[in-house]
């Protein structure tokens, strides 16, 4: 009895030092295998080496990011591309920390972020549009809402749906005394950052720039919502009567079929205008002569009387410097198919994204030449 | 160290027993006992010096933190990252993100404030739950609701979570919600607590209740344990003295297990303190809010670590903060742990449990 007992002891004592013991020599003989196998891709890079590219972030471009994932897996054979949306704050993180090769973002790199991780580059690869999206059953017609009502829905001032302030841009449009469910991104969030430009550019006085980023501190609206992913937004939207959130063009089919409708937004002429390819290509168009070589540019807001104000280029976070020469080929090859062949209508029709214009695909190529191995 | 060692000697009486086949091995590895005991020291040390350096990296990580933030971190209640597109502005000698403050004041009250909730349904309902599995159910069906209860303590946290945020916090939201705000919340002086907007099922009684779920299970096994250890002979007194059940159970068996329950109760309450994902899944995630009212959307210092962590990382000085959060988030768990042996130490310290109020 007792030396059966003595010994389960002393297994489950030893058993954890066993388990660290293992851990430690495996870890090092697949490190050392790690490098050896790097370097025989490097050198087998002419030849027919397979390497993996791995992807996370924004969960706005994740749809078509997928799409392009499989064709790519058909087209390249050799490269294998692994993805996740998690949202653009951990795209950027994983890409600055170097945990992937690709950080997908809708928010460009600050200046800051720049600073700190140096190496650091954005390389837009389409437009995309954010919706702000609503549960208000009846109501057929787009609602009209503009920046100075978004601020003051969700900093909680304005709670219903036939306030004055709603009912006074929306003539002709009944609308229910429903009390006003705003949603908003739990996790680090591109869509946030562009919504939350979108507010601090229409109306300063009520929504300051401390509160624009892809992590905010919302306002204390009752009742208010938290929600994880584009897709968390589209379901908790879907089952929240009266609820109101931001989300991107990519699920835009997604939240019509959860019965949500999809507002008209004013721009800075004071137009509302919903998404469609041609309101997104007449506010590029106001901006896309100045994007800068970095390409790094906020296209909130456009001046045009037709354009949609919140649209973005969709960044690929990477670094310059990659660890292999054979990853660095890779990833350059990935990248200029994704703006070549991957920005035909196949692709970017399906989730509602505009291809980049000329001189920002050449800014973009010249930005994917500069990685190297 | 050697007194445990001495104490490891067959007590069973049974001379020298034949080796069997692991024991033999073992003993022919182990020859002279220097290994096992060497390894027996260091396992010791091993937790000990994870404390320290925890701690350590912890305070050296969170200094620029305290330094800007100072005593405003416990004092303030806006939290905020700061914008990543401004310019950088200077403070008190150090370079920050403009808008840039920490006031963790409604992450500690969050975190605190969610475990009471917690503790304060689970700990009736659990000991409720042991007494009734011990001394009502037959014990076939007792030994399949114990069961029950171990496999609900072994349901991962996310799984209660998302159930939580689909399920449970909307139904909470809408069918309970309203009826407490329609009676407590119409009692002078607790209208401010419990009335007001109901909310949408994210905030601070889901998340009180969620972690009352995933503490439940924890504390009602360990009590069912303890209880089930209580000799029957004082508790047949007690019923020959002419004690209903429920005195029984109040005047006897509970006092019996006094300090096993506190011990139980804090096992949970360290659990709930701690608990991460499911929390974070419901609570609302709102920065820097203190609810107003019992179902304001709030955080904790988990939940906040866990969904902010990708921004703090990308700024200097936000992940020094976050560093301070976990430092404070240890404190509040250490405390707790301390507090929880003094007043074990209190209760068995009390001679005979029996008898006390009669």
């Amino acid at each position: 009895m007792s030396i059966r007992f003595r010994t389960i002891c002393a297994a489950a004592a030893l058993a954890p030092l066993a388990l660290l013991a293992a851990c430690g020599s495996s870890g090092s003989t697949s490190g050392s295998s790690g490098s050896a196998s790097a370097s025989a891709t490097a050198s087998a890079s002419s030849g027919s080496g397979s390497t993996t590219l791995s992807e996370t972030g924004s969960t706005l471009l994740f749809p078509l990011f997928g799409a392009w994932q499989a064709a790519y897996a058909t087209a390249v054979p050799a490269v294998t591309i692994t993805s996740g949306g998690t949202g653009s704050g951990t795209g950027i993180a994983d890409a600055a920390t170097g945990t992937v090769t690709i950080g997908a973002s809708d928010a460009y790199l600050s200046s800051a972020q720049l600073a700190q991780y140096k190496g650091l580059i954005n390389i837009p690869l389409a437009v995309a549009a954010v919706n702000v999206n609503y549960n208000v059953p009846g109501v057929t017609k787009p609602i009209n809402l503009n920046g100075k009502v978004l601020a003051q829905i969700y900093a909680g001032k304005i709670t219903t749906w036939n306030n004055a302030a709603i009912t006074a841009i929306n003539p002709g449009v009944t609308l229910p005394n429903l009390k006003i469910v705003t949603l908003h991104r739990a996790d680090s969030s591109g869509s946030t950052f562009l919504f939350t430009s979108y507010l601090n550019d229409q109306d300063p006085a009520d929504w300051s720039s401390s509160n624009v980023g892809t992590t905010i501190t919302w306002p204390s609206a009752p009742g208010s919502l938290a929600e994880t992913g584009s897709g968390g937004m589209v379901s908790g939207c879907g089952s929240t009567k009266g609820c109101i959130a931001y989300i991107g063009i990519s699920y835009a089919a997604k939240a019509t079929a959860a019965s949500l409708g999809t507002a008209a937004l004013a721009n800075k002429a004071g137009k509302f205008v919903s998404a469609s390819t041609a309101s997104i290509n007449a506010a590029l168009a106001t901006f896309s002569g100045s994007t800068p070589k970095t390409g790094a540019q906020s296209l909130i807001d456009t001046t045009a009387p037709t354009g949609y104000p919140i649209i973005n280029y969709e960044y690929a976070i990477v670094k310059t410097t990659q660890p292999s020469a054979a990853t660095a080929s890779a990833l350059k090859a990935f990248l200029k198919w994704t703006i070549t062949t991957g920005a035909s209508a196949t692709y970017l029709g399906a989730v509602g994204f505009e291809p980049l214009p000329a001189n920002v695909t050449t800014i973009a190529q010249n930005e994917i030449s500069s990685i190297s191995g | 160290m050697t007194t445990s060692a001495t104490n490891v000697q067959p007590d069973g009486g049974a001379g020298s027993p034949p080796p069997r086949r692991l024991g033999a091995a073992l003993r022919g590895v182990f020859r002279g006992d220097g290994i096992i005991r060497w390894t027996g020291r260091i396992g010791a040390f091993v937790p000990l010096l994870a404390l320290i350096l925890i701690l350590l990296v912890l305070v050296v990580r969170a200094l620029p933190a305290i330094q800007f933030a100072g005593f405003k971190f416990f004092s303030g209640s806006t939290w905020n990252f700061g914008s990543q597109y401004g310019t950088p502005v200077k403070s008190d000698g150090i370079l920050h993100e403009p808008g840039e403050v920490f006031g963790a004041l409604p992450e500690i009250l969050g975190t605190l404030v969610t475990s009471a909730i917690a503790i304060i349904i689970a700990v009736p309902v659990s000991i409720g739950a042991a007494l009734v599995i011990v001394e009502r159910l037959p014990r076939r069906l007792a030994y399949y609701v114990g069961l029950f209860l171990e496999l609900l303590a072994g349901i991962p946290s996310v799984i209660v979570g998302l159930w939580g945020a689909l399920t449970f916090g909307p139904f909470i939201a809408h069918h309970i919600a309203p009826i407490i705000a329609d009676t407590l919340g119409k009692i002078p002086g607790l209208t401010g607590f419990f009335g007001g907007d109901t909310g949408n099922g994210q905030g601070l009684l889901t998340s009180g209740l969620i972690l009352a779920v995933m503490v439940i299970p924890i504390i009602a096994a360990t009590a069912r344990d303890l209880i089930r250890g209580v000799p029957i002979l004082p508790r047949e007194g007690a019923v020959a003295l002419g004690m209903s059940d429920w005195e029984t159970a109040r005047r006897v068996t509970l006092p019996w297990v006094g300090a096993g329950l506190i011990g139980a109760a804090v096992l949970g309450l360290a659990r709930a303190l701690g608990e991460t994902i499911a929390v974070a899944m419901v609570c609302g995630v709102a920065l820097g809010n203190l609810p107003t009212n019992l179902y304001g959307a709030m955080t904790t210092i988990a939940a906040n670590i866990v969904q902010n962590i990708d921004t703090a990382i990308l700024d200097p000085l936000d992940i020094r903060a976050f560093a301070e959060l976990a430092l404070v988030l240890m404190v509040i768990t250490l405390a707790t742990n301390v507090l929880a042996r003094l007043l074990v130490r209190r209760v068995s310290g009390t001679a005979l449990p029996v008898g006390r109020g009669l």
